[in-house]
């Protein structure tokens, strides 16, 4: 089967890995994920910004090589994104900012992609929250 | 045929960005012509108040953008009398024209879209 | 068409619990994850309202979030773990995760 998963949740949230650990058992099991699409806060679990301290998970690299090793399509809302400080180089270059924490595999891209990966999964799934 | 979504939307409009970026998922929707209901509840009711006025807290008015709703194509309002009573809106104007739903409405609304995203 | 509800927040000083009890259909489930497994500690407020789920509902929880909060949830709780909360998204129409 076909699921979308959508994450709300920065990387500290307890949701981020739960969402994270729900897509590899997808795909364990034989399912497909047509895409990711990170909203609200969510846009913080794709920055490749964020520092965690050796004896913890380190959450965003964890996603970064999973979705890397999969192929998978990731899109990191942009109008979220740029409200929270996560830019891409284009963007950062746009606005003027020093700052760039997007990178591949992530891509900035608008709502309508998490509209079409509804349309073609089986399941959408949402993770948010604690 | 496109699936139907239907976004629950909970929080009050001045809380964050989270009223404003659950509008945007139902706004984008419209714009691909989706099949895109919307159901107020909880702290979401708050969003129909009539005549706030985010100018005291240099917020965009939020109100301005529902009321565009039907002009993206989005018909399907609803909110939850419950939560209109509970906070004292039951005799109140709306700012929408929102189909007020008793508890059995609400599972039969949930329960007719092909999915659901709530915030 | 039959819903899986996710919570994941603690049942206690917020409305999701009662509203999701309110917008449940007779065949739904309920999967509590995270904090909303405090819902399940015995003799709890959460675990009564609980109690109100139409005969129907499916009942589950997350096995990692239970044993991290050392709840011992009743007999009438299924413990899952991931390869099943898959599963079980595709045996409900659609998943409602309250955020």
């Amino acid at each position: 089967m076909k699921f979308a998963i959508a994450l709300f949740a920065a990387p500290h949230q307890p949701a981020a890995r739960r969402a994270l650990r729900f897509a590899q058992a997808a795909l364990a099991d034989g399912h497909e994920i047509v895409r990711l699409f990170f909203y609200q806060d969510g846009v913080h679990s794709a920055s490749s910004s964020v520092v965690s301290s050796q004896d913890e998970l380190d959450l965003t690299a964890e996603w970064r090589t999973f979705v890397k090793a999969h192929n998978l399509d990731g899109v990191v809302c942009i109008a979220a994104a740029l409200r929270r400080g996560v830019l891409d180089t284009d963007e950062a270059t746009r606005y003027g900012r020093t700052a760039a924490s997007i990178e591949a595999p992530w891509v900035l891209s608008g709502l309508g992609q998490l509209h079409e990966a509804v349309q073609e999964a089986d399941r959408l799934i949402c993770f948010g929250g604690p | 045929m496109s699936k139907s979504l239907l976004i629950i939307s909970r929080q009050a409009p001045w809380s964050g960005p989270g009223a404003r970026e659950t509008l945007d998922i139902v706004l984008a929707g419209g714009a691909y012509d989706l099949p895109i209901g919307l159901l107020f509840l909880d702290d979401g009711v708050f969003q129909l108040f009539a005549e706030q006025a985010p100018k005291a807290l240099q917020q965009k008015d939020l109100t301005a953008n529902l009321q565009a709703l039907p002009l993206f194509g989005i018909e399907a309002l609803y909110c939850c009398a419950h939560s209109l009573g509970e906070r004292g809106l039951g005799q109140t104007p709306l700012a929408l024209p929102a189909e007020l739903l008793d508890t059995s409405a609400l599972q039969a609304l949930l329960a007719r879209y092909d999915q659901v995203i709530t915030l | 068409m039959t819903t899986l509800h996710l919570l994941s927040h603690s049942p206690y000083g917020n409305d999701r619990l009662t509203s999701c009890l309110r917008l449940f259909g007779a065949e739904d489930g309920l999967l509590l994850s995270g904090d909303a497994v405090y819902a399940l500690q015995p003799a709890s407020a959460a675990r009564k309202a609980l109690a109100s789920l139409p005969s129907g509902a499916g009942l589950y929880a997350l096995a990692e979030d239970l044993q991290a909060r050392n709840i011992q949830a009743d007999d009438a709780v299924t413990a899952v773990d991931y390869s099943t909360f898959v599963a079980l998204t595709l045996r409900y129409d659609k998943v409602n995760s309250w955020l």
